[in-house]
């Protein structure tokens, strides 16, 4: 099973920044949605991580990400227009519950906010190898090694986790749970005794890692060991100076009435 | 009882099984057999409908698996992974080989006969912790849960990699001898002396293509196909191969033992 955080190799322009302007770009992007509450701004952003996506030749990746996160921002979308209460009715139901435009309103900005923060991060760990990705942190963020590796180590085992969890369910349906199914409720309700044999596998596979790590001399290594080294370019001051644009964009964003 | 009808598949873009078909009877005993990545376990996954076939059609009793939900099919068909932790989820062996009987069945006196029997039939102690017990135990509870349920067909995949000798007999011992009472078994192994011991019915994948299918024995006297399918045939098939003539159908130390007898008293006969 592929994961949405494994490394997809390419020799497109972002995938020769440098990994420290992809990480800035991707988290810039982010901090963007969530300081605009303008509903075209935000749907720009989604637009140019799909224009992002193409350009690192990961269109595909790309459209699947917003396939899934547009399933999962239905019930944020759901929950947020029933629990916002202010601004004009448009709908009485029973039970008290009501539908207001404010409460479609800050539902649809809150979706688009959700699918535009997540998209860039997602993307970029796609074409940034954990390598690059836990030496930056270290060589360039000083972030001390140990945290860095425990960090990108998590990351890493997020599919694996994943792909794991996918084989238990196969065991599992193939001795007749219902999980199936297509009732969501039924479905949450019998993975949940399922966590245990996740969790057994998980520890023997953090113990294994952590052991093979440590018999290598992992508490010898220094911000000095790093044996890449990382170069900025004229690309990357372009991505970067790209970025700062975006931000304040976003914050004039919320100034212009459409 | 199992039909495959050119059965195709792709997991992605590229075909993974490519226009399979073969009849497997009740109570046969069959082998699936192949280099690693040929697409064994995938077909074993389209067997009980945890992958339905891109085209072409998989029926079990008459039940086409396309319509028919995997923990529905799990009824008739218990299938057994490599890798036993992924299936026990329960903290005692009792709970464990509990859990699958109570998804399946209601009557509770009918459940715990059957668990009865099978911790008896296993050497279970009903109190134990699965995660302490050993790998090749663990396989067993596995297989015992499976087991209890009295599923008319088993599918095992890789059933005794990376167990021992003893572990590995324990385990086709209790298949021979569910297959003797009736039981439908199919099973992917890499050891060809264990699929030589068991299996009657040998089916071997190559590039996702079924390129031989036949009586054990017959199927590894055909050397291209085990060469094309990359697998070694058991050593006293390939000793008795080289040989040559008057050594055709010796597979075993035992049959290589007695043949051997035979002509050296033979010989001796002639000499006096
Ligand atoms: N979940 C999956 N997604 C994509 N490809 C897969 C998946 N599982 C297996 N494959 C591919 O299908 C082919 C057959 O795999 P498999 O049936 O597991 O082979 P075998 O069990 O004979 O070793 C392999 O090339 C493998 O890479
Ligand atoms: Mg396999």
């Amino acid at each position: 099973m592929r994961s949405f955080f494994d490394y997809i190799p390419g020799n497109s322009f972002l995938h020769r920044l440098n990994p420290l302007s992809r990480i800035f770009l991707s988290f810039m992007i982010s901090i963007a949605c969530f300081s605009s509450k303008s509903h075209l701004f935000l749907l720009l952003m989604i637009l140019l991580n799909l224009v992002l996506a193409a350009l690192a030749g990961i269109l595909n990746r790309g459209m699947e990400l917003l396939k899934n996160l547009s399933k999962f921002s239905v019930f944020i979308f759901v929950l947020q227009v029933l629990f916002v209460r202010r601004g004009e009715v448009l709908l009485e139901m029973p039970f008290n519950i009501i539908i207001t435009e404010d409460g479609i309103s800050t539902a649809i900005i809150i979706v688009l906010r959700l699918i535009g923060a997540t998209m860039p991060l997602a993307l970029m760990l796609s074409i940034t190898q954990m390598n690059d990705l836990s030496n930056i942190l270290v060589v360039k963020l000083k972030i001390p090694y140990k945290y860095a590796f425990a960090f990108t180590t998590a990351l890493r085992f997020i599919p694996i986790f994943a792909s794991e969890m996918s084989a238990i369910i196969e065991a599992q349906v193939s001795r007749g749970v219902q999980l199936d199914t297509k009732n969501i409720f039924k479905k949450t309700r019998l993975i949940l005794p399922l966590c245990l044999p996740l969790l057994i596998t998980s520890m023997k596979k953090i113990e294994g890692s952590a052991i093979s790590a440590e018999i290598r001399g992992f508490y010898l290594r220094t911000g000095e060991s790093c044996y890449r080294k990382y170069f900025i370019n004229w690309n990357d001051v372009g991505v970067l100076l790209f970025a700062v644009i975006l931000f304040i964009s976003a914050v004039f964003s919320n100034n212009i009435k459409l | 009882m199992i039909r495959l009808q050119n059965v195709c598949f792709n997991y992605d873009r590229d075909r993974t099984l490519t226009d399979i078909s073969f009849h497997i009877n009740k109570g046969e005993f069959a082998a699936i057999i192949g280099a690693n990545g040929a697409g064994k376990s995938t077909l074993c996954r389209l067997l009980n409908g945890l992958l339905k076939p891109s085209s072409g059609s998989v029926e079990i009793n008459g039940l086409d698996t396309g319509h028919t939900k995997s923990s529905v099919l799990a009824r008739q068909i218990g299938f057994l992974f490599q890798n036993p932790d992924r299936q026990i989820c329960r903290n005692t062996v009792a709970e464990e080989i509990l859990f699958g009987l109570e998804l399946l069945y209601k009557d509770r006196e009918f459940i715990a006969e059957r668990l009865e029997k099978v911790l008896s039939m296993f050497g279970f102690s009903a109190e134990d912790n699965p995660f302490n017990l050993s790998r090749g135990e663990r396989q067993r509870l596995a297989l015992a849960s499976l087991i209890a349920v009295e599923p008319e067909i088993l599918i095992l995949d890789e059933p005794t990699t990376g167990l021992d000798y003893k572990e590995c007999i324990e385990i086709m011992e209790i298949v021979r001898e569910m297959n003797k009472k009736g039981t439908t078994v199919i099973m992917v192994c890499h050891d060809m002396e264990v699929v030589l011991d068991y299996a009657e019915r040998v089916l071997v994948l190559s590039g996702g293509k079924l390129i031989a299918d036949g009586e054990t024995r017959s199927v590894f006297c055909m050397n291209d196909v085990l060469e094309q399918a990359s697998l070694i045939p058991p050593q006293m098939a390939s000793l008795a191969g080289r040989l040559g003539s008057g050594f055709e159908d010796v597979f075993t130390v035992e049959e290589m033992t007695e043949l051997i007898l035979e002509k050296s008293n033979e010989k001796r006969r002639v000499e006096v």
